[in-house]
């Protein structure tokens, strides 16, 4: 850039070593501290989950919401906690799922249950219903974000809202959207079009049918997911409250498919 | 300029820096009338190649004469459309009357501006009747220039639709055409064309389209079915 | 009675055992202490009139400014202590000022006096960064303009209650004034009616004679907003009054 030139005959600044004027001074002899690096912190997930799929059933007689997350706790491409529990009952109409960095998703764990202890205490036959929670999560989320120090989530809000059944997804920007069928990571990619055709297929499907369904989506996302693990736990939500089942194993894998396989 | 990087994914931390952003698709459009308004918006919400759902309308009915179209980042037109709706309802409070549909336009306005620096990524587009109850419809940048039209495309498809609506509704580039008027049936027609076009060819428009249609006795909404691939 | 006014008009915050606010009483009595002004609203538009109390004749009567513009579309008669008057004045206008630039319309003539209700209710307010006012206001307002819902006129008080009127006057003279109002008043009244009967009834309350040096009149119309009136115009108007 020619013009850059000029600078040399023209008069030199008024002052040297000096503070810019509008510029970040750091005084020398003070401990200075390095604010930058630590809110990279955020900036990537650590100890992650993989997806979460959810959705909902009705057949007349029996209605709810189906929802299953493995239990892998993943170091990168070191699969490190086997332990994991990413369903989580809020109250006995709501479960929340969660996937992405799981130290992030204790911390709004421990948020939620304050929250659940708060309603308790009041004591007056009420309890949060499923959109409160979506809204108020889709809230905190964005607010993160705009602080550049985002909670690295994708969250599933599962519950039942005054009789009928509800489903919600939020994911670490705040972006928020209700459906009948919701995956996280690759449990989107391929888990909600195998449940939409299952659905599809049988419109009204009983609890049963609804856990199959979801158990068969769980093994077709072990098989094909990296990050995923045969130890997983499923969570039921009625009218009749919650349930989140203990740990499952995926047997009668079938890994015929496989070309190589002895 | 754009900055070669000499080893791409040489710096994983740096390739997977945080981004408060993100497209999230959909396609508004909307014409003015004589004495009505239609705009019309299509139902998915993506995100790079996947779809998160199909069932979600970008339209928000502000009043009886407004309804705002608003498609870009999600997770800001979430908010904007929440701090826009207090605002209506805090100024309903205050002077005892529903805002008027140039009124609400310059709030847009000023509210996407006081974000200058930090903006919403979203693309606007409000359309309703204006105080005379003439068909309006305003369209606005990110940060809050804004403009009123008789038509406008906004979001993802709009490079598709806008030249599409040049011609059809502005009668651009047509040897003997008649103007006059356009008619409230024609009006719908053209969104409808212009959103089975948009699905064809761009992946972040489908699956269906709302349409509001704006006049002095309301407003009526229909939808209309896409392609779903 | 004496008494307990003696003991319950200290504070401004604090309430008689009857249930009164003696400061804010006071503030009103302050009012009929100030120079009379009157409005008139009539269906073509409303007019504003006040007395300038010249005390002195080497006093310049035009810069005693009682009539201020508000916004193009709103005008104020003050009557009382003119300088707390500019406080709220200046409120009237940032609010109008604020409002175009949110939703790029015009201000209506009763959130203008909401707005400035607002501030006037504000004293003996207090938190950590200082508070507003100690005392209440010692003025009376006369809010006249032209809006969607056509010509208004508002008054308002030291204790922020404002209240629509077709014609109101306040300051020393009000008490009679108001009287001939209510004579001589009608829901069809024109600008020129309305114009002479301000300043016929200005007339008859003021001490000194009526001139065009003494008075300030101003109109707030549809058509041609916030106009006050020159010398002239005053003179001209004061020619059809006995």
């Amino acid at each position: 850039m020619a013009h850059h030139n000029f600078d040399r005959f023209a008069a030199g600044p008024l002052w040297h070593n000096g503070p810019t004027p509008g510029g970040i001074y750091n005084f020398p002899g003070r401990q200075v501290e390095d604010s930058g690096r630590f809110q990279e912190r955020s900036k990537q997930p650590i100890t992650t989950g993989t997806s979460v799929i959810a959705f909902k059933y009705d057949n007349g007689v029996e209605k709810g919401v189906a929802i299953a997350a493995d239990m892998l706790g993943s170091y990168g491409s070191l699969a490190r906690f086997r332990d994991c529990r990413r369903l989580c009952k809020v109250n006995n109409q709501i479960i929340v799922g969660a996937g992405g960095d799981y130290a992030d998703f204790q911390y709004v764990q421990s948020m939620i249950e304050q929250k659940t202890i708060d309603d308790e205490c009041l004591d007056d036959g009420f309890s949060m219903k499923p959109r409160a929670i979506y809204t108020w999560l889709t809230n905190i989320l964005y607010n993160r974000r705009s602080k550049m120090d985002p909670f690295w989530n994708n969250f599933i809000v599962a519950g039942m809202q005054d009789g009928e059944p509800y489903l919600g997804s939020i994911d670490k920007l705040g972006t928020a959207y209700e459906d009948n069928i919701i995956g996280t990571g690759l449990g989107m990619q391929l888990g909600v079009p195998l449940i939409r055709e299952a659905i599809e297929r049988k419109p009204l499907m009983s609890k049963a049918e609804a856990q199959q369904l979801l158990v068969h989506t769980m093994e077709v996302l072990f098989y094909r997911d990296a990050r995923s693990f045969p130890k997983y736990q499923l969570g039921f939500i009625t009218p009749d409250g919650v349930t989140i089942s203990d740990p499952l194993y995926l047997d009668n894998q079938k890994w015929g498919f496989a070309l190589y396989k002895k | 300029m754009a900055v070669v990087e000499p080893f791409a994914g040489s710096r994983p931390m740096e390739a997977n820096r945080f981004s408060p952003y993100s497209d999230n698709g959909g396609t508004v459009v909307a014409i003015a009338g004589e004495d009505f308004s239609v705009i019309g918006s299509d139902t998915r919400l993506t995100v790079g190649y996947a779809i998160n759902t199909r069932e979600q309308s970008k339209l928000f009915r502000l009043s009886d004469k407004t309804v705002l179209g608003s498609c870009g980042c999600w997770c800001d037109v979430l908010t904007l459309t929440r701090v826009l709706t207090a605002r209506l309802q805090m100024y309903n409070h205050e002077h005892q009357k529903v805002m008027s549909t140039p009124a609400v336009a310059q709030l847009l306005s000023t509210m996407l501006y006081y974000k200058r620096f930090f903006p919403y990524y979203v693309s606007n587009i409000l359309a309703g009747l204006d105080a005379e109850g003439k068909g309006a419809v305003y369209h606005y940048d990110p940060v809050g220039h804004y403009e009123r039209n008789h038509y406008y495309a906004g979001g993802a498809s709009s490079a598709l639709l806008q030249p599409f609506l040049d011609n059809q509704v502005g009668l651009k580039n047509m040897t003997n055409a008649t103007k006059e008027p356009i008619t409230r049936e024609r009006a719908v027609a053209i969104i409808k064309d212009a959103f089975i076009s948009a699905a064809e060819r761009e992946i972040h428009t489908g699956d269906a389209v709302m349409i509001s249609i704006i006049d002095k006795n309301g407003i009526k909404e229909e939808r209309f079915s896409l392609r779903k691939d | 009675m004496f008494l307990t006014r003696s003991e319950y008009d200290r504070g401004v915050n604090t309430f008689s055992p009857e249930g009164r606010l003696f400061q804010v009483e006071y503030a009103i009595e302050a009012i009929k202490l100030g120079s009379t002004a009157i409005g008139i609203c009539t269906p073509e538009g409303v007019v504003l009139a006040v007395e300038k109390r010249i005390t002195s004749p080497l006093m310049e009567p035009s810069t005693i400014e009682k009539i201020v513009e508000v916004d193009k579309h709103i005008g104020c008669a003050v009557s009382g202590l003119i300088a707390d008057s500019r406080t709220m004045v200046d409120r009237a206008r940032m609010e109008c000022q604020n409002h175009w630039f949110s939703y790029n319309e015009k201000m209506s003539v009763e959130s203008v006096a909401q707005a400035v209700s607002n501030l006037a209710i504000q004293f003996g307010d207090s938190d950590e960064d200082g508070g507003a006012m100690s005392r209440p206001f010692g003025v009376a307002i006369l809010f006249a303009g032209c809006d969607e819902k056509g010509p208004q006129l508002f008054h308002m008080d030291p204790s922020g209650t404002f209240v629509q009127f077709d014609a109101k006057a306040i300051g020393s003279g009000s008490e009679g004034a108001q009287q001939s109002l209510q004579e001589q008043y009608h829901k069809s009244m024109t600008l020129k009616e309305a114009l002479t009967a301000s300043l016929t009834i200005l007339k008859q309350v003021m001490e000194e004679k009526l001139s065009s040096t003494n008075v300030e009149v101003v109109t707030v119309t549809p058509e041609k907003f916030f106009h006050m009136y020159s010398k002239e115009e005053v003179e001209e108007v004061i020619k059809d009054i006995s």
